[in-house]
């Protein structure tokens, strides 16, 4: 998105809206003080959007708090200057800053089903910050309440104000929490990681309207994302953040073309796209540092491959203009280094053959699984006082998982993938019978697990193993690493004493961690490598599957790739077959070779990434493939917003599920007839759609033709 | 789920536990040692005038049969007459109930004045010394026995500075202020001694709301700290100190005999202890049943009240 003109115009009389200088942010420790935000100088001009991007410590997210004096005790802003319409905030009284926040910086927070006060109703939300900075009385504060929840897309906003945030979706939250940033017509919005909590398709809907209210007020906005897709989108520049310090500030189109910091690029490489093929997705090996334990030369250094001994020893380099451009890195190198070259590995052979002649090692057969909606032995009945006289008893269910089937083979990767409440999960937990499921068959290796009994079960649970998305939980936080991993194959009786000491050890080496590692305790390691001890501990018992659910989602992207690189590999060496639950397509590109899209329980589209992600598309996937974000500012994509929200699977809409919100709906038969999963084209690819399959192929392939090329079967050979 | 729905459920799952209630009021009264008929006459009755005394009040028929009989007369308003004082036992818990009702509504009055701006202000002021005293204040109100609190008031503000009566009850209607007077100083030392449990509940749950991101929003609005715990906060975080104060009613409704008995309150806890002492079945029946009922109601109504402040329970479960 490039800049809007109209309101840097503004900017030539009085200097950039925020000029920040040297700001510093430490917290106060035991271990004495971490500086959070370190020397950061930027400056915004009116109507421009910045992006702050980094990994999770990196430190954007104090930084932008402390732009508005909201550091808590024991954080204190320990010097700089915060300049904003030429005064410096850091001078100002806690109440002169009451009256700037809300008011002249305003903030989007992250997390719509936390960032609305549950017992208020959203009007009143509203209205207390028009109210507490507008000169306005009650019902004038109402009707511009109405006006602002009209402007972000609120539908019948004059109905709704009155209700309260848990009777709107996700989309409709970060909605109302979008109106209430622009209530006051503030000069600065700070959006702190405002889409990372939605789905891609939300997100995509979201970004729109930041862009558009910003136009429209003509609003300088800090987007704080680690997202560099988002970035690529919104911004006109970028700062990149690393253990507290900038790193690199520059015009979008040059950091994208021409990182002058070497994380900057690693950053931008280690993102999978969904247009490429890899034969191993690049990765950033280690860490960010600990701030409290800071490398003594660049802070970077530990984990760049340009690293000298110079940058190992003297002092971390500060943010200096680098070049013509208008770029500026903290690296001795900047000068000297061309990063303007992807240091992705020319793609191979893309993914490999999967032999499927013989049987599938894993089947699903029309599963199901109902759970009743809302809680206790009474608590899916409801009564109807409609018609009045007695009331009528019914039972709701909610249909989580509504008629699935597939099938894993040896060696294999399928995806499974949809926005959240799509019933991804359940169908891993139902087939794996950890849920009981309503109805359906699933066979491992032939044998029936919908009829076995516990006993049986648990003795094939040793084949079947499964990677959650958060290693802290799954983990036993009173058990070494050693114990964790020894144990699961003590009780399945694969080796004991000596001999399971030794596997351990080198299990805990085949999944990148070191053998002394046995004796450390989870909280000891990050979680990258958490999630690499939750892999040993599955491969423990030598397992023919792996259920891995969303796996990586709780990782930053450097070590995201890393995760994924590592069961790539596993899969090659042992011939494991994943089942893979994902909500990020761009994941599931990179490590299956079969996907199935799913929808209000049900699936949508089934076959190889290749088929899945090119034409014909079913019409919920092709929207999906359209709203991601990607990471490469010239790079425009028509993307398909989808109308209103997903429907509530207690009530699901007659006909096809995706009907009420298909941008390509054909009419009745839509509304009446749920489509069947047909084969396209006679091929192993599976649509349900009504519609033709000409209908279906308008758009083309979201994996580009040149890289198609390179992986045809003609070349790999 | 709507409202209705709700109060449905709630009804229905009260009278399966009022089921039980009875039937273990009937159980535990009958397991009792003691012959009632015994009791009554005394130990020179002779074999003949017992069994006639025994055939009297039905206690020889089976229990089953005892029971329907105790259930039917309890859903016509009877419960019996009390062995004791021979007046119906519906009679003597009527006349009581509204004592005990008053102390125990005075009492938690008391509690929630004290206890909820306590907890807030601890909670605002976390780990600083209004934070530090009012834990002390709370910790030294929980850790003495109620009784004990009972006789310190009555010492402190009875005998020493000689504002209240030491203790007694005049009806209210009667004598407003006589009866007033009377009940400052039982409803003080109960009061007293619920607000520890209240403030901490209420310290707790503050402190957890004000962590939570809306707060952190309601300041980057620009809201002041006094709207910010006032309104954004204390309407959260009161809703766990509901159940709290239910409870703590309940307790002092029936729960605090020993008080009646320090404070010569004629409420439900003395007439129960009462009836215990001289083995009066019925009585003790129709006690138990009472305050089994209190503890239900007061429990709704806490259910209700948490529908009034938590939107999300009023229509919850649709979404």
């Amino acid at each position: 998105m490039s800049a809007p003109t109209t309101a840097t115009d503004r900017e030539a009389d009085d200097g950039p809206l925020l000029d920040v200088r040297g700001l510093r942010t430490e917290f106060r420790t035991d271990a004495g003080p971490i500086v959070a935000s370190n020397e950061v100088s930027f400056s915004l001009d009116r109507g421009e959007t910045m992006g702050l991007v980094g990994e999770s410590g990196a430190g954007k997210s104090v930084t932008a708090r402390s732009l508005m004096r909201l550091i808590d005790s024991p954080g204190e802003i320990t010097g700089g200057q915060v300049v904003f319409n030429g005064e410096d905030l850091l001078q100002k009284t806690e109440a002169e800053m009451r009256d700037i926040r809300g008011n002249r910086i305003a903030m989007i927070p992250q997390d719509p089903m936390s960032s609305l006060n549950p017992v208020m109703t959203v009007g009143e939300q509203i209205t207390e910050t028009i109210r507490r900075h507008q000169d306005v009385s009650k019902s004038e504060a109402r009707q511009l309440a109405i006006e602002s929840m009209d402007d972000v897309g609120i539908p019948d906003a004059e109905e709704r104000i009155d209700d309260y945030p848990h009777e709107f979706s996700g989309g409709m939250r970060q909605r109302v929490l979008v109106a209430i940033g622009f209530s006051c017509e503030p000069d600065l919005i700070i959006a702190d990681e405002p889409t990372t909590a939605l789905d891609v398709t939300t997100q995509a809907k979201i970004l729109d309207l930041l862009n558009e209210m910003q136009e429209r007020e003509g609003t300088a906005v800090l987007m704080i994302t680690h997202n560099l897709g988002v970035v690529a989108q919104t911004c006109d520049h970028v700062g990149v953040m690393y253990a507290g310090n900038l790193v690199e500030t520059a015009e979008l189109g040059d950091l994208f073309d021409r990182p002058r910091h070497p994380y900057t690029r690693a950053l931008i490489d280690s993102i999978p796209e969904v247009d490429t093929d890899y034969d191993e997705l690049p990765t950033l090996d280690g860490a960010m540092p600990d701030l409290g334990n800071l490398p003594s030369g660049c802070n970077f250094a530990p984990r760049c491959p340009h690293a000298t001994e110079a940058c190992r020893t003297g002092g971390d380099p500060s943010l200096d203009s680098v070049g013509d451009d208008s770029s500026r890195a903290a690296c001795l190198h900047a000068a000297d280094l061309d990063l303007s070259e992807s240091t992705v590995p020319e793609s191979g052979a893309g993914r490999r053959d999967i032999d499927r002649s013989g049987e599938p090692l894993f089947e699903v057969r029309n599963l199901k699984k109902y759970f009743n909606a809302g809680e206790g032995v009474f608590g899916n009945v409801h009564l109807s006082w409609e018609g009045g006289g007695l009331p009528t008893v019914e039972r709701r269910h909610v249909k989580a998982v509504d008629d699935v089937s597939f099938d894993v083979y040896p060696g294999e990767t399928v995806g499974l993938v949809g926005e959240s409440g799509c019933g991804k999960s359940t169908v891993a937990r139902t087939a794996l019978r950890l849920l009981e499921p309503t109805d359906g068959e699933v066979y491992f290796e032939g044998q029936p697990l919908h009829e076995l009994g516990s006993s049986e079960i648990r003795s094939l649970r040793r084949e079947m193993q499964m990677i959650f998305q958060d290693p802290q939980s799954s983990l036993n936080p009173r058990k070494t690493v050693g114990q964790i991993v020894g144990r699961a194959m003590e009780k399945h009786g694969i080796a004991t004493g000596e001999e399971k000491r030794e596997r351990v050890g080198d299990l805990l080496e085949r999944v990148g961690l070191s053998r002394a590692a046995a004796s450390k305790y989870p909280h000891e390691f990050s979680g990258g490598q958490q999630q690499r001890v939750a892999i040993a501990h599955a491969l423990a018992v030598e397992p023919k599957l792996i259920v891995c659910d969303e796996p990586v989602s709780a990782l930053d992207v450097s070590v995201q790739a890393q995760i994924l690189n590592l069961l790539n590999e596993i899969q090659e060496d042992e011939n494991i077959s994943f089942l893979f639950i994902s909500h990020n397509i761009g994941v599931i590109r990179h490590i299956c070779d079969r996907v199935a899209v799913m929808y209000l329980g049900k699936i949508a589209e089934f076959g190889s990434i290749e088929q899945v992600f090119s034409p014909p598309f079913h019409p919920y996937t092709e929207s999906l493939l359209s709203a991601v974000p990607h990471a490469n500012p010239d790079r425009e994509t028509d993307r398909i917003l989808l109308e209103g929200s997903v429907p509530s699977p207690i009530n699901p809409p007659s006909g096809c599920p995706f009907q009420t919100r298909c941008p390509k709906k054909i009419g009745d038969v839509c509304e009446q007839e749920l489509p069947e999963l047909e084969s396209v084209g006679g091929a192993d690819h599976y649509i349900s759609c009504h519609l033709s399959e000409e209908e279906m192929s308008q758009r083309d392939s979201f994996i580009t033709p040149s890289k198609r090329a390179e992986t045809s079967p003609a070349d790999s050979d | 789920m709507s409202m209705y729905n709700y109060v449905f459920r709630r009804v229905g799952f009260m009278a399966v536990t009022l089921f039980f209630v009875t039937l273990i009021a009937f159980a535990v009264t009958n397991i009792l040692p003691g012959d009632v008929a015994l009791l009554i006459l005394g130990p020179n009755a002779t074999e003949q005038s017992l069994e006639a005394l025994q055939t009297q009040l039905g206690l020889n028929r089976p229990l089953y049969v005892q029971y329907i009989d105790w259930v039917v007369g309890l859903l016509q308003g009877n419960m019996g007459e009390s062995l004791r004082f021979g007046e119906p036992v519906a009679q003597l818990i009527a006349e009581r109930l509204p004592r005990s009702m008053m102390l125990a509504v005075a009492a938690t009055l008391v509690a929630v004045v004290l206890s909820v701006p306590l907890g807030v202000y601890a909670a605002v002021n976390q780990n600083e010394a209004p934070d530090v005293s009012a834990s002390m204040f709370a910790f030294v109100g929980i850790s003495m026995p109620i009784f004990l609190w009972g006789l310190v008031f009555i010492l402190v503000f009875a005998v020493w500075l000689n504002l209240f009566p030491t203790g007694g009850y005049v009806s209210p209607s009667e004598d407003l202020v006589g009866s007033l007077t009377r009940l400052v100083l039982p409803a003080g030392a109960m009061g007293f001694a619920l607000t520890a449990y209240i403030m901490r509940m209420t310290r707790s749950s503050m402190l957890e709301v004000l962590s939570e991101e809306y707060i952190n929003l309601a300041r980057a609005k620009g809201m002041s700290q006094r709207v910010i715990v006032l309104r954004h906060a204390l309407k959260n975080a009161i809703i766990p100190v509901i159940t709290v104060i239910a409870f703590q009613f309940s307790y002092a409704f029936g729960g605090v005999v020993v008080l009646e008995e320090v404070f010569f309150w004629p409420g439900i806890g003395r007439l129960t202890l009462t009836a215990i002492q001289s083995r009066d079945i019925p009585l003790i029946q129709g006690c138990i049943l009472v305050v089994a009922l209190i503890y239900m109601f007061s429990n709704f109504a806490a259910d209700l009240l948490y529908a009034y402040f938590d939107p999300r329970i009023r229509y919850g479960g649709d979404d």
